[in-house]
């Protein structure tokens, strides 16, 4: 992270041409990455609110992950456009100066809407769990300790636990799971706007709405999948986090991966059936030109091959599970890094009279640093953050072994009665001996 | 075994000091060929073109271009040209230019020149000592005259009077007749011939006339530049000048081509009440959700050992 906040102050000292950008290709690695970024926030959204909203009683170990990949990928994502910026001293003027009519605008808006919506949504279910850390925590002399009890009983806000609390939680959590939806549906569409309401090739397209948003949503599942073996390993929670949850998200990534291949095929197919003459330039480059191992890579790799996989009972066991969804995650950002780059190389009027190198584009070192430094960024915060916090939610899981223990105890019961009843049925004593005869 | 070797030892010696010598000889060989024959300069052509602008100043441009290694002569960059004026016997330096990517050097030149007994001055260029073209030079011998463009009063045929004159031995203004004169109208980017007939000869009295077409398309108010040219002559050079006439057609601007723009001040008002009312319903949730946490605060107690999870 020092070395890529060095690069940083010499990519403002110098500015952005000690990068690989240039006229033509303006938006290279730090625009797909921020793309990406917004995509892993999806999983938070869809593992806690939509499982959280449909009952899925299973998801109850794994939200808090989900709600930490959403909060950190949030954050160092709307990073990324900053450090695209030559002037970022400048940033204030786009929302004193923006244009309520641009999509760049809308963007700003509805990124900071849903990071405020993230951080609310991880914060409300830890209240209670604060309320047992300050609790249970040890009190010492030494600075770390009160410092970490201090910061308990901040943001436990109080907690006591009284019925009128936690009415007030669950009624706040049930208005967020609802809104958190629509709002994370919009960020990744409005990011797709940025592009579709360019007139590029490649970007001109009125699938790029949903496309982003299921891209966003099957990268994001395959990230939480990552988070989910890496807190039970480093943690021991095999206990909580069981095969059975990596099956399920399993299934999960493998829906999700089915309706992104469906809208892929949307993407490339219909305008290269019609190979218009902007198009056709781009396309070709994708299909069997500069791009084309790329492309075919990722649609064989990180497409039909996880497919192939998870539809198989043993592709979800941990290991294949992982493995495929690194390949996810990682075919999901140079996927960003193909949407953006090659139309930006494409453009309708030609590129003619600039200096060769323009015409191409590579990201170079301080690129390459500066994005691994945001990517150690979010690894440092996770970490962090598990040091600090608790990563599953405490007392929804308690609440799940207590919904699992009332439910099979109900189970109980009623095998009981029934068998009771069935007893009863074929129980003749009461019955008279002549109704028998 | 052991003379085998040694004979082997001594044939292989032998080869190797046949190659070095071998090796020697081409070497030598070639340093006597690049010593004896000298580097052979490229060919270099030049050509030196005067134009005298409508604010009377004078500009001298020399074009030039080398022969490449395909044997093709192109613009040649970077080169460096000197500007000489002949005065009496001497060739006095008026300045240096150096050529841009299509081969042009321009240089101003001053607007007294020293004129020989035909009242002519002559311009040399040159290009000398350069390490890899020739030396090369070319100059222009010409005569100082002025054009004057008059608008006629006004009235349907928007007529031009063009009046070419020359200095005499005396210092007497005298026209210059046979001139062919060439109208154009200034655009954005160069100049428009003037209708597809747009040449005209000066008199005895060394006036040209011209009519400008009534369908040339002006400023918002009408307004158009004329300009007068007279081009490639082979005793004043070229001559330019230019005046400001009233008869364009009025240029009809709309003042709000792309009302839907970025960078217009105010966006379409559906789509304003579209993001308020999106966004307001959700940040109205999040205030909501920020004052129950407040409420959540009030009932809690601070000072409570244990929470009832």
């Amino acid at each position: 992270m020092s070395w890529a906040l060095f690069c940083y102050i010499h990519q403002l000292r110098n500015g952005l041409g000690v990068t690989a950008m240039r006229n033509y290709v303006s938006w290279g690695l730090y625009i797909s990455t921020f793309v990406f970024f917004i995509g892993i926030s999806h999983s938070g959204t869809l593992v806690s609110a939509i499982l959280r909203i449909s009952k899925q009683e299973w998801r109850r170990p794994i939200t808090r992950s989900a709600e930490l990949l959403t909060f950190v990928s949030l954050l160092f994502g709307g990073i990324m456009p900053i450090i695209d910026l030559g002037r970022p001293d400048r940033i204030a003027n786009l929302v004193i100066f923006g244009r309520v009519q641009s999509p760049l605008m809308w963007d700003i808006i509805s990124i900071c809407t849903y990071f405020c919506g993230s951080t609310m949504f991880l914060f409300l279910p830890m209240i209670p769990d604060m309320a047992l850390c300050r609790d249970r925590s040890i009190v010492t002399n030494t600075r770390f300790e009160k410092f970490k009890k201090w910061l308990y009983t901040k943001m436990a806000l109080g907690w006591t636990g009284t019925k009128s609390q936690w009415h007030r939680l669950e009624n706040t959590m049930n208005i967020m799971t609802i809104v958190i939806i629509p709002v994370a549906v919009s960020v990744h569409t409005v990011v797709s706007y940025i592009f579709a309401m360019t007139l590029r090739p490649g970007w001109n397209s009125t699938v790029f709405g949903p496309y982003f948003v299921a891209g966003a949503l099957y990268s994001g599942s395959a990230g939480v999948i990552l988070g989910m073996a890496a807190f039970r390993k480093l943690y021991h929670l095999e206990k909580y986090i069981t095969l059975k949850h990596f099956d399920l998200m399993g299934r999960l990534v493998l829906a999700l991966t089915l309706i992104y291949a469906y809208l892929n095929l949307n993407e490339y197919w219909i305008p290269a059936y019609k190979m218009a003459t902007g198009e056709g330039h781009l396309l070709k480059d994708l299909f069997y030109g500069d791009y084309s191992k790329i492309f075919w890579t990722l649609q064989f790799g990180s497409v039909l091959l996880p497919i192939a996989i998870m539809s198989f009972p043993k592709g979800r066991t941990p290991l294949l599970l992982n493995i495929t969804c690194v390949i996810i995650v990682i075919g999901a950002w140079v996927k960003r890094y193909i949407i953006v780059v090659p139309t930006l190389l494409h453009p309708f009027m030609p590129i003619q009279e600039v200096p060769n190198d323009w015409s191409h584009y590579f990201p170079n070192w301080v690129e390459f640093s500066i994005t691994a430094g945001c990517l150690a960024g979010i690894f440092l915060v996770i970490t962090l953050f598990a040091k600090m916090f608790p990563m599953m939610a405490v007392w929804e899981v308690e609440e799940g072994v207590q919904i699992e223990h009332d439910r099979l105890v109900a189970i109980e019961i009623r095998k009981k009665r029934e068998a009771e009843e069935e007893a009863k049925l074929f129980d003749h004593s009461e019955v008279p001996q002549e109704a028998i005869n | 075994m052991k003379e085998k070797l040694i004979h082997i030892k001594s044939i292989s010696n032998k080869i190797v000091c046949i190659l070095l010598s071998v090796a020697l000889f081409i070497n030598i060989s070639n340093a006597q060929d690049s010593a004896a024959a000298p580097v052979e300069k490229r060919a270099i052509t030049m050509q030196l073109a005067f134009y005298k602008k409508a604010d009377s100043t004078k500009t001298i441009i020399a074009t030039v271009k080398g022969k490449s290694v395909t044997n093709k002569f192109l613009p040649l960059r970077s080169m460096k040209v000197n500007f000489y004026v002949q005065n009496k016997m001497d060739q006095v330096l008026l300045n240096s230019a150096i050529t841009d990517a299509s081969g042009r050097a321009m240089i101003d030149v001053p607007k007294i020149l020293p004129l020989d007994e035909n009242l002519n001055f002559t311009i040399f260029s040159k290009i000398e000592n350069d390490s890899v073209y020739q030396n090369a030079e070319e100059h222009v011998h010409f005569k100082d005259a002025n054009l004057s463009l008059i608008l006629l009063p006004k009235d349907s045929t928007q007529t031009v009077k063009a009046t070419v004159t020359e200095i005499d031995k005396n210092g007497n203004i005298i026209p210059v007749k046979g001139k062919e004169i060439k109208f154009y109208v200034k655009r954005l980017f160069g100049m428009m011939p003037a209708g597809e007939d747009y040449t005209e000869t000066t008199d005895e009295t060394g006036v040209a006339t011209f009519s400008y077409p009534k369908d040339i398309k002006g400023d918002e108010a009408g307004g158009i530049t004329l300009i007068g040219k007279i081009q490639d002559d082979e005793f004043y050079g070229n001559i330019e000048s230019r005046a400001q006439a009233p008869w364009g057609v009025v240029l009809a601007v709309d003042k709000n081509p792309f009302p839907r723009a970025l960078w217009e001040p105010h966006a379409p008002f559906p789509l304003i009440i579209t993001i308020v009312t999106l966004f307001g319903i959700v940040w109205s949730f999040y205030f909501y959700i920020v004052y129950q946490l407040r409420q959540i605060t009030k009932e809690g107690n601070p000072n409570v050992k244990s929470s009832h999870v």
